[in-house]
């Protein structure tokens, strides 16, 4: 805290004060000097009033503290200077970087970068450790190295390992006695927190001068989602003393599905609970903690934690006597855990069509013959659809095989081992790389008794996922549309062997289950050779817990992978879409503890006070600034050359400069009148507007945007629009534009509600908003969201939004001028949502064109379509595109064409493609 | 408040590097052509405003019948208009007898002023003037001549001839601010355009040196708007023209009331010089047009002394 001067030797210019105070005092200000030829009329008058020989005291007092601050600036006052540097010595600071660091990295890069600036200015070597590049010695260069290193640190998802740090702090220590060591930990136990503690302890105690900084908040963890046939549920860990908050469920657009509050009631884990229907928990695809941008707070959940929807059938009926006994019984004990099961009701005449109208995801008949008939029907439709259907052999099976096998049956099933064979009961064998199985452990004491034998068709060694040892199949399948039947050659009871009984059959139907959401993205069927036992990063977490493609040095990981994330491996999904899997920051037992830095005597400064490093010298050139044109204002006022009145008006104009540069000058209420002109403009030809966003450079990309836009309109179509304006949607008035572009900026302050609430009716009454975010380049799905699209939404909440979509194919938008798949701008990778369609109906022959009866009142892109317009007065483009080409450039002015098209004619291009039908139906 | 003008000080010498204070004509040589031209246009617009002499004297034009006085030679009645009648009419002929005028241009350092209220240099709109009057004279059928420096002559390009005069004056050759002391023929008329910053004791020695010489006159008095209204304010230092002390003044404005009286007493004591040798006197603004003073300074020779 307090002032510090970076010369303080400049003070010594103070001195000359009083020497400027003499030098001032003699001089008084030079009189004005006119010929005028009648001067000798004048000669003899006595003036009345003689100026001071003496500079006035004010102005002396003002240019005294002109120089008084000259001098005070050279000396380079600063205020809250970070801590002397400990006797010359080079500084080390210890960067922590697991995401536990990632909640308060601003802040951490902050107190570093404000460290290493102290150690420049104190002309001090500076080196820079980030724990995660622990292995390599710390090494020492000038401020300006260490601060692009520090810049370049991002957390890493993972908790690196600081004992090996630590190694080198001691090193370091024993190398350079007078070092000071900065650390900025994160608090966590986890990773070596203590080796490196006693590092530094042993450090300090060889002479150097030991700090840790701290981050007051503790860090919150998630671990352990599960997503049961009750609710999704979650841990939230802490470490430290931590408020409660909140957990949100998000799908795989980072579309918010629900929140869910948790409170630390004394403890330091807690459950945050989903109870959400089973169709909207399916749905999520990973969970986090509002506000805590760490990949530790979030939690993923690939397709295994789905919950399916399953219905049993069969196998209870003739057992009623020993219920406890039946197929049924096994399959619910096994099933229950992780799947939401369907009660079927006894009295219902057909229970495969009962349970088909439970709407199951996987339907499982346990030894239960499907007689053709209606039910068969349903049944071929349910697994056309992208239903599981799992069945269970059994003496009626055996008996009389129907055709909703994977495989042809053979009649009577084979009994190996008993009292009438002289064959052992069969083990089974491992499973292999393409079967679902794969990875699953084979207890050795599963043995099968009796099974049914498949016909040994071409082919049926493909359509097996299990076989016994013997190489008969155990487990067969066959995909059917986009569904699967699986049928296990073995009964779901004990009977026939003892599979039912064991961990493996839990883990088997877990995996079967997994498969009903696959759909269309069955790789085992088109990529039947796919190796299993490897899957590859698909999109991982970064430190900040923002799902992003995987980063280069991200491996495969094997089936069997355990558990947490690391270097190598960063939790995130793996696998091919569709069939994910997650890797998890923590491990599910994994807790996270604070560490306990008084057990090494280290005594932790929390981050912020480290803040706030402020350069004073700023400020007093202003000062000195504003003072001089004062002194020149009050000069031109003695000597008569400036009116009081021009005088006030200057020194208003420099207050406003030295005060205020931001504020927002009102506009007067005479623009009113000259407002009412530009309506009539306006009004008078059909025009293109952009709102004024506040930003100079924006403002002049859209408004010279749209002069191209409507240059190329007046070229190519028959509308000829006039000028484009820029309009203030506070003020002017919306109701003569068809198309407002608005791009946002977002430093812009928000609009007021009142304006929401006109640009609301403007909505209302059929005008159309282009919004463009201009951040398809740094926007990411699922990431945060960038600050344009952030003040997009906060508008949109005073906004009444239709639900929206990205622009379908089909979508009259598409087809208004020229035919378009998609509105690119300078970037070609960002989305364009308009309001959603109502969905094709089903029985509707297929439409080329689908349209409302009104055009969208809102069209959101994020590709910066101005940009990709503007050129200047000479047809040159003023801005690169990216990927770039003439074709983009054509491709986005054509976008451009479509949606003003749009705007002016709505829906009437969905008849024009019918146009040539219609002329058919004529003819005849 | 009153208005303080944002008044500016334009040297006419400051194309010449040396420093002499009477060395203006030169400058005034440089600008002649610009002169001759205003000039010509003054004197045209104005020589449609006075014809003649207006009064009947020996001459071709015709002036006025008036009725025959009792005792007039019989010769002189206008048979043809008395025949018409039963009054005898006698036919008057224009006064048409060629006086003597001779101008004079102050060339004195003060004149080559200006200040951003008025359009013209003095010096300019005095040399404009006599210019203008000399052409309207002799085309008026007088004999105009530059006082001291020319006789008077009859010639078709008085302007350029006057002008070449006035302004190849040898500036050391007593260029003064009175009017000089010279010959002239009896009956003489004088216009003297000055802007008359001198001493009204000396000019008015000299006004009855030409009265007693049988000359009459006017005197024309160009003033700048800023030397009549003294528009100046704050603390300043006030240099002459004609290298005499500079006056400092601590607070301009508090000096311009006594400043306009000053002036006032000024005027008022050049006026009444004047009428005592009789001589008419004019003032004029250099902010106002030229051809307004040309007027009033042919109307006033025409009318003024015309009576005598």
């Amino acid at each position: 805290m307090g002032f510090a001067f970076v010369a303080p030797l400049a003070l010594l210019g103070l001195l000359a004060l009083p020497l400027i105070y003499w030098l001032l005092r003699v001089t008084p200000p030079a009189p004005r000097e006119i010929i005028f030829p009648p001067v000798r009329l004048l000669r003899d008058l006595e003036p009345q009033e003689q100026t001071p020989v003496k500079t006035p005291w004010p102005l002396l007092l003002l240019r005294l503290a002109i120089s008084a601050l000259a001098s005070l600036a050279m000396a380079g006052p600063v205020w809250n200077p970070a801590g002397p540097a400990a006797a010359g010595g080079p500084l080390l600071v210890a960067l922590d970087d697991g995401w536990a660091a990632a909640p308060g990295w601003d802040r951490r890069v902050a107190a570093a970068a404000g460290l290493i600036e102290g150690a420049e200015r104190a002309g001090t070597a500076v080196g820079l450790m980030l724990a995660s590049e622990g292995a390599a010695a710390p090494e020492l260069t000038d401020g300006a190295r260490a601060a692009e290193h520090l810049r370049a640190a991002r957390p890493k998802p993972w908790l690196p390992d600081r004992g090996l740090a630590g190694a080198q702090v001691k090193a370091f220590a024993r190398a350079h006695k007078t070092a000071r060591i900065v650390w900025i930990a994160d608090g966590l136990e986890q990773s070596g927190a203590a080796e490196f503690a006693a590092a530094l302890r042993e450090a300090g105690a060889s002479g150097a001068g030991v700090e840790v900084l701290k981050e007051e908040a503790a860090p919150l963890a998630l671990e352990g989602a599960a997503n049961d046939a009750a609710a999704l549920e979650v841990s939230v860990l802490r470490a430290g003393p931590r408020g409660d908050g909140v957990v949100e469920a998000l799908d795989d657009k980072a579309r918010l599905v629900a929140r869910a509050p948790f409170q630390f009631a004394g403890s330091d884990k807690t459950k945050a609970r989903f109870d959400l229907p089973i169709e909207l928990r399916n749905e999520v695809s990973f969970l986090r903690v509002v506000g805590e941008n760490s990949a530790g707070a979030v939690a993923l959940l690939d397709s295994r934690g789905r919950v399916r929807r399953v219905a049993i059938v069969g196998g209870a009926a003739g057992d009623v006597a020993q219920p406890l006994l039946s197929a049924a019984y096994y399959l619910e004990k096994a099933l229950a855990p992780f799947t939401l099961l369907l009660k079927s009701n006894p009295g219902d005449a057909d229970p495969v069509l009962a349970a088909l109208a439970d709407r199951p995801n996987v339907l499982v008949l346990a030894d239960e013959k499907v007689a053709p008939g209606e039910a068969f029907e349903a049944l071929s439709n349910f697994v056309e659809q992208g239903g599981v259907l799992l069945r269970f052999a059994g003496p009626r099976l055996a008996n009389d095989p129907d055709d909703l096998t994977p495989v042809r049956l053979r009649r009577n099933g084979r009994v190996l081992g008993g009292a009438m064979s002289w064959d052992t009961p069969k083990r089974l064998a491992d499973f292999d790389g393409a079967s679902p199985f794969f990875g699953l452990a084979v207890p050795a004491d599963v043995a099968v008794n009796r099974q049914i034998l498949a016909e040994p068709d071409p082919g049926l060694s493909a359509k097996t996922w299990a076989r016994l040892a013997d190489g008969t199949p155990l487990a067969t399948f066959e995909r059917r549309g986009k569904g699967v039947v699986v049928l296990f050659h073995v009964g779901a009871d004990a009977n026939w062997s003892n599979l039912p009984i064991s961990g493996l059959f839990v883990e088997m139907l877990k995996r079967i289950c997994a498969l009903s959401n696959e759909g269309a993205a069955d790789h085992s069927a088109s990529a039947p050779d796919v190796d299993r036992a490897t899957l590859p990063p698909l999109r991982t977490l970064d430190g900040f817990g923002v799902l992003g493609a995987p980063p280069a040095t991200a491996k495969a990981i094997g089936a069997d992978f355990p558990g947490r994330g690391d270097a190598e491996h960063p939790p995130g999904f793996y696998g091919v879409p569709g069939a994910e899997t997650a890797v998890q920051t923590l491990a599910p037992d994994d807790s996270v503890r604070a560490f306990d830095f008084s057990k090494f005597e280290l005594s932790p400064r929390p981050l912020e006070r480290e803040a706030a490093v402020r350069d004073l010298r700023p400020l007093l050139l202003t000062l000195i600034f504003v003072g001089l044109l004062i002194d020149w204002l009050v000069l031109l006022w003695l000597s008569g050359r400036l009116r009081l009145a021009a005088g006030v008006t200057g020194l208003a104009v420099v207050c406003v400069l030295g005060m205020s540069i931001n504020a927002h000058p009102a506009r007067a209420d005479a623009q009113k009148t000259a407002s009412s002109a530009h309506d009539r403009d306006a009004a008078l030809k059909t025009r293109l507007a952009y709102v004024i966003s506040g930003d100079a450079r924006i403002d002049e990309t859209s408004r010279s945007g749209l002069e191209t836009l409507s240059r190329t309109l007046d070229q190519r179509t028959s509308f000829s629009p006039g000028d484009p304006v820029g309009v203030d949607v506070a003020r002017d008035e919306l109701a003569f534009y068809p198309m407002l572009y608005w791009p946002i900026n977002a430093l812009a302050p928000q609009p007021s509600e009142k304006t929401v609430a006109r640009v609301a009716a403007y909505m209302k009454q059929g005008g159309t908003v282009v919004f463009d975010t201009r951040d398809a380049l740094t926007a990411r799905a699922n990431a945060t969201p960038t600050p344009e699209a952030q003040w997009l939404r906060e508008l949109a909440k005073g906004l009444d939004i239709p639900e929206l979509e990205i622009v379908p194919r089909d979508h009259v938008i598409t087809k208004t001028f020229y035919l378009l798949d998609g509105f690119v701008g300078r970037y070609a990778n960002g989305d364009t949502w308009v309001e959603e369609l109502p969905p094709e109906r089903a029985n509707d022959a297929p439409r080329p064109v689908r349209a409302t009866d009104n055009v969208s009142a809102i069209v959101i892109t994020s590709n910066d379509l101005a940009s990709a317009w503007a050129q200047d007065k000479s047809g040159r483009p003023l801005y690169p595109l990216t990927p770039g080409g003439a074709r983009q450039r054509e491709m986005s002015l054509r976008g451009g064409v479509n949606l003003v098209m749009y705007t002016l004619t709505g829906n009437y291009k969905s008849d024009q493609v019918h146009v040539r039908d219609l002329l058919q139906r004529l003819g005849q | 408040m009153a208005l303080v003008a944002d008044t500016h000080w334009f040297d006419p010498r400051a194309p010449r590097p040396d420093e002499g204070r009477a060395a203006d004509a030169a400058d005034l040589a440089s600008r002649l052509p610009h002169v001759v031209a205003q000039a010509r246009e003054v004197a045209g617009s104005v020589v449609h405003g006075v014809h003649g002499r207006r009064r009947a004297g020996a001459g071709e034009t015709f002036w006025q019948y008036r009725p025959f006085e009792s005792g007039e030679s019989a010769h002189r009645v206008d048979w043809r208009r008395s025949a018409r009648g039963d009054q005898l009419f006698v036919r008057e002929r224009e006064w048409e007898a060629a006086q003597n005028y001779f101008v004079w241009v102050d060339c004195s350092a003060s004149m080559a002023f200006k200040s951003s209220l008025a359009s013209d240099y003095k010096i300019d709109r005095a040399a404009v003037l006599g210019l203008a009057a000399a052409e309207v004279l002799v085309q008026g059928g007088e004999r105009v001549g530059a006082l001291g420096l020319t006789p008077a002559l009859c010639a078709r390009n008085i302007i350029d001839r006057l002008a070449a005069v006035i302004s190849n004056q040898p500036p050391d050759s007593g260029v003064n601010d009175i009017a000089p002391s010279t010959a002239l023929p009896p009956r003489a008329k004088l216009i003297l355009v000055s802007d008359f910053l001198c001493d009204v004791e000396e000019l008015a020695t000299r006004l009855r040196e030409y009265s007693q010489a049988g000359a009459r006159g006017a005197l024309l008095m160009i003033l700048d708007p800023a030397e009549e209204s003294f528009p100046f304010a704050g603390e300043t230092l006030f240099r002459d023209t004609d290298g005499g002390a500079p006056f400092h003044a601590g607070e301009a404005q508090s000096l311009r009331a006594a400043y306009a009286e000053r002036l006032a007493e000024h005027k008022d004591s050049l006026r009444i010089a004047a009428r005592d040798a009789g001589f008419l006197f004019l003032l004029h603004h250099t902010d106002r047009p030229a051809a307004e003073a040309a007027l009033a300074l042919l109307m006033g020779l025409g009318e003024g002394m015309g009576a005598r």
